[in-house]
């Protein structure tokens, strides 16, 4: 039971829907955007997240595309993470959303919401900050392509009413061979403690990581480290996790020192696959 | 007619319901003119009520009432009343309920609930046994001196947190521990669990014009909620007609009497009107009872042979803030403090605690599962230390028949069971030959044992009754008030009767749902006593009515009733089967040829307690706790990488002495059911607080219970030494699964790891914690 009113709209189009959020959000209406609603229903049930109107974006095409643009792949921001895995074209993102909640909430749980809710390990970001993604935001000015680079940082920064319609990557980096790790308290179906995405792209290795931070992240400077190879991969990973030490969070699902002893094995295991050529 | 046997598989006979949806649980039945009630919570642990504001909430369009602890200045709890159903002057855990909105629709009463504005003044918490019988910890009952004893055989110890202390003493397990050749010294934790059933806890209540009080609730004890109710509310228990229907899981915690008195309270307070409550998941971990906590320090001393020789234990139980079963649990530590082994001097003390925590109430094992880990972890450790099996060791000191159980009582093989039998069987199951672990690559592989034992500890007094009445066409309705909590009890007693009777379990009928009106009085559907206590009542009625039939029939055929029998539907003559009478023609009474008739219908009656129980002595824990035991094996074989800490669990097993199985498929399910709950405490579930009492893991995002993909091989197997007394030789195997399965997957981790693991659950970073101190 959501103990509060809200009203209910479903535009066909996004530039419906960004002109319904300013007049909604002028009228005090708290407006939010809706997708597969598994973490706004769930929060409003217990009284942690409140609004006033939800504007469902599930009838915009441009929402509910996913497939190839020319070289590059297209994935709508109302697309399940079921529907995204089934697709086969980007196979880490794939790996990475059949790893958040269990296969019932993968068929509702949408990239946008994993991308843009507050539940802090956004996963999904992590394939997506890999290969460059170009990040489609609608506003008041039309759909304006950026890199997510811009406009990720930790979580996403979007003007007041903007819509992230979808994001593209090209083929070449959807289908580079890449790694995913994901360490959890014991119960595989649970948040991450670390979960560590690598893609490897003319013999250098991207990584990104969630779990360990407040937020998901790629720090360019940390994959320079990774990539050392004057240096043995254990001290690597050893000096990539005194990086990290200040930042590492620590909660009922593990304390900061474990969360870095989980991600420095993650990271030893995409080392692992590497050398055994296990990534595909 | 085709006659089910006990030992049959029969199918239960809600399946069809319960696969196609239609069955029909608590909160299910609701009617328009239904009011909802919602629960107000505390958000402090431990605090005065300086002041509560009920206005804004009052006046939301919707909302007929809102109810403080001044609307209800009962005091209730099912050994000592300590507990307001809704907190006078006082909270003390976070999610104590504080109020009741009852409103015309949920969204009213959803939204009036968050205008009830309550301030605290906050006093410091205590979390942990220990703190809180700390010299100065903060009281959370002052008065508990006053408090009413709801049973003699509760010593609660005013000006302490103590709210009972109960000691047992068998030789003089000091001295003897002195003259040992080895002693395990050993601490151990459990946390707070919650059941976590399905369905969370659901009731209804209405008062009709007359008085009556009608109440529909989630519960395992029908007859127990028209008691408390009847006594809270002042009226007799004929005015107080309770209904049982389905219950989606309960494990325990749908055994006491919590939400159907805010039910009768919210239905009071509107005229009487029909009113839900029923808890959403956060309430239902949160607010409702949890399973207890605890601290255990053990002693176990052996001589140069292995041979057990003395124990020592003192249990501190984490009863929560109220009382509630924990003193019961306390005593069925206490009976069965050793674990299946014949150890001559015992020392054993349970002393249950109050703290700020959510109250605790009985959880599936009662206790069993805390106090077989801190046994069978100290049995491995001693193993370990003597260079032994742990299998072997096991072996040479079981209890056998003969011996004395802590509670010095002599045990015979029809009590007792077979262990040896139970242990040489797991054995085979999961090759113990093959040995406990081996390493491949980053992995090992190893296997973990427990033993394990169990008796009722109930009231001396539980009892049960069963009334078999015949339908015209010769089939058999019965009336029996065990709650089909999920195991098929209903179907199981159906075939017990089938079995009696000699007839076919499809024309004997039970209905799903219990009614207080129309079934008589059955204790509770708890303990794993059900089969047995209901069981034997239903045997009781067969004979009655078999009697009756034989009487009957003895008119028709003109010979001696002692002459005949009754099975397949008739009644025959012994000498001659082929002369018989249908019963179907004589059920109604005997008619002679010209319509005269004698007799009256059949109604077969049967009523059984539980017998020359007793209670524990306070001083000396002696005393019977419950008619037999079930006893049994278990281990535990895990994949665990020594890289990351993480384990797989691969194959768990189970060999009970169930006495006699009487329906196999459902007793392998319960079973099976129960390992799975014991797993997933092991593994992953333990309440967690912040410092201010917070229970941080409130919903099913964060209180893991095991996934079905993470599940096990399952390997279940019987044995069968018949416990005379009971239907057909049975045993209760309602609980067992779930018992030695903490303890078995920490000794299989603690020996892959090479380390010691004694905190409940068993996590990959618990591992890490400890093996952190060695080089990896």
């Amino acid at each position: 039971m959501i103990p509060f009113d809200f009203a209910y709209f479903r535009p066909d189009s996004a530039a419906e829907a960004v002109s319904l959020y300013q007049e909604l959000a002028r009228s005090g209406m708290e407006p939010v955007y809706y997708g597969g609603g598994s973490e706004l229903l769930t929060m409003a049930r217990v009284g942690n997240r409140r609004f006033g109107a939800v504007i469902d974006i599930k009838a915009i095409p441009d929402c509910t595309a996913i497939g190839e643009e020319g070289e590059r792949f297209y994935f709508g921001s109302a697309v399940s993470l079921g529907a995204i895995e089934r697709s086969g074209l980007f196979p880490l993102l794939g790996r990475t959303g059949a790893r958040i909640a269990d296969h019932t909430m993968q068929q509702r749980i949408t990239l946008g919401g994993n991308l843009a809710g507050t539940i802090r390990y956004r996963e999904c970001v992590l394939p997506l900050l890999l290969a460059d993604a170009g990040m489609t935001v609608f506003t008041n000015d039309g759909a304006q392509s950026v890199s997510i680079h811009q406009i990720f940082s930790g979580r996403l920064d979007l003007p007041t009413g903007a819509l992230l319609t979808g994001c593209s990557v090209s083929r070449e980096f959807a289908r580079a061979r890449h790694g995913h790790v994901k360490k959890t308290k014991n119960e595989k179906i649970d948040y991450p403690i670390a979960t560590v995405c690598a893609l490897e792209t003319d013999g250098y290795l991207r990584f990104a990581v969630s779990g360990v931070h407040e937020n998901p992240f790629r720090d360019m400077a940390l994959e320079e480290i990774l990539n050392d190879t004057r240096t043995v991969p254990r001290l690597r990973a050893d000096k990539i996790v005194e990086e990290l030490r200040p930042g590492a969070v620590s909660d009922v699902y593990g304390s900061s020192e474990y969360r870095l002893f989980a991600f420095k094995r993650a990271i030893m295991e995409i080392f692992a696959m590497e050398r055994e050529g296990a990534m595909v | 007619m085709e006659i089910t046997l006990a030992g049959a598989a029969v199918r239960r006979k809600d399946a069809r319901s319960k696969v196609t949806g239609t069955a029909v649980y608590t909160d299910d039945g609701r009617t328009p003119q239904m009011l909802t009630a919602k629960i107000v919570t505390s958000t402090c642990a431990h605090g005065l009520i300086r002041h509560t504001d009920i206005s804004r909430a009052a006046a939301l369009k919707g909302v007929c009432a809102v109810l403080t602890g001044a609307d209800a200045t009962m005091l209730c709890g099912p050994l000592l009343a300590d507990r307001p159903p809704l907190a006078q002057g006082k909270v003390r855990y976070f999610g104590e309920p504080v109020a009741l909105v009852i409103a015309e629709s949920d969204a009213a009463a959803a939204q009036a609930a968050l205008l009830v504005e309550v301030e605290y003044e906050p006093i410091r918490p205590v979390f942990t046994p220990s703190e809180a019988l700390r010299p100065g910890a903060p009281l959370l009952h002052e008065t508990l001196g006053a408090y009413k004893k709801v049973v003699d055989e509760i010593y609660p110890e005013p000006g302490t947190n103590v709210c009972d202390r109960i000691r047992l003493i068998k030789g003089d397990a000091q001295k003897a521990l002195l003259s040992c050749h080895t002693v395990i010294d050993a601490y151990y934790t459990h946390p707070p669990t919650d059941h976590a059933a399905l369905e969370t806890r659901a009731a209804q209540a209405r008062i009709d014009g007359d008085g009556v009080i009608h109440i529909t609730t989630s519960t395992q004890a029908p007859h127990e909620v028209q008691k408390e109710i009847a006594s809270l509310f002042g009226v007799d228990m004929g005015k107080v007609q309770v209904t049982a229907p389905f219950v989606g899981g309960a494990f325990g915690g749908k055994a006491g009497v919590d939400l159907e008195i805010l039910a009768v309270l919210a239905s009071r307070a509107v005229g009487g009107r029909p009113v839900r409550l029923a808890n959403t998941r956060e309430e239902d971990i949160a607010t409702s009872p949890v399973g207890i906590g605890a601290e255990v320090y053990v002693r176990l001393g052996a001589d140069n042979t292995g041979k057990f020789k003395a124990l020592e234990m003192r249990v501190l139980l984490d009863t929560g803030a109220y009382t509630d079963m924990g003193p019961r649990m306390a005593r069925a530590i206490l009976a069965d403090c050793t674990g299946p082994y014949n150890i001559e001097h015992v020392f054993c003390e349970c002393v249950t605690v109050y703290t700020n925590h959510t109250y605790a109430t009985s959880l599936r094992g009662f206790g069993h599962i805390t106090s077989t880990f801190c046994i069978e972890r100290t049995v491995d450790k001693l193993a370990a230390s003597l260079r032994r099996d742990p299998a072997a060791l096991r072996n040479i000191n079981l209890i056998r028949p003969g011996d004395t159980a802590p509670t010095n009582f002599t045990v015979t093989e029809s009590t007792l069971g077979n262990p040896e039998a139970c242990l040489e069987g797991l054995k085979k199951l999961i090759r113990w030959e093959e040995g406990p672990i081996r390493q491949e690559g980053k992995f090992v592989y190893a296997k973990g044992l427990a033993m394990i034992w169990k008796t009722s500890s109930s009231p001396p007094d539980a009892g049960s009754s069963a009334v078999l009445l015949f339908n015209d066409d010769g089939s058999v309705t019965l009336q029996v008030a065990c709650v089909e909590i999920g195991p098929a009890m209903r179907t199981t007693a159906a075939q017990i009767c089938a079995a009696a009777l000699g007839m076919d379990v499809q024309n004997v009928h039970v209905t799903m749902a219990v009614s207080t009106d129309a079934a008589p009085r059955h204790w509770k559907t708890v303990a794993s006593m059900t089969t047995f206590l209901l069981g034997r009542a239903i045997l009781s009625a067969v004979e009655d009515a078999k009697k009756q039939l034989r009487r009957l029939a003895a008119l028709s055929m003109r010979c001696a009733s002692e002459d005949l029998d009754v099975s397949g539907g008739r009644v025959s003559r012994r000498s001659d089967p082929a002369q018989y009478v249908e019963i179907k023609s004589i059920c109604r009474g005997y008619k002679f040829q010209h319509g005269n008739t004698v007799g009256g219908r059949v109604i077969g009656r049967g009523s059984v307690t539980m017998q020359n129980l007793t209670t524990l002595d306070r001083h000396t824990g002696h005393g019977r706790a419950g008619p037999y035991w079930t006893v049994g094996a278990q281990a535990v074989e895990v994949q665990y990488d020594t890289t990351d800490h993480s384990y797989r669990l691969l194959r768990a097993a189970t060999v009970l002495d169930a006495g006699k199985i009487i329906n196999p498929e459902a007793a392998h399910a319960v079973v099976r059911g129960g390992m799975a709950m014991g797993l997933s405490q092991a593994g992953r579930e333990g309440l967690e607080f912040d410092p201010s009492g917070r229970i941080l893991d409130s919903s099913l995002r964060s209180y893991k219970v095991m996934h079905f993909s993470q599940t096990p091989e399952y390997l279940t197997q019987f044995v069968e030494t018949p416990n005379v007394e009971g239907p057909f030789g049975a045993r209760g195997i309602g609980e067992h699964g779930a018992i030695g399965m903490p303890a078995a997957l920490a000794n299989a981790l603690s020996l892959a790891a090479r380390v010691s693991l004694d905190e409940l659950p068993v996590t990959p970073e618990k591992i890490w914690l400890i093996r952190s101190e060695k080089p990896l």
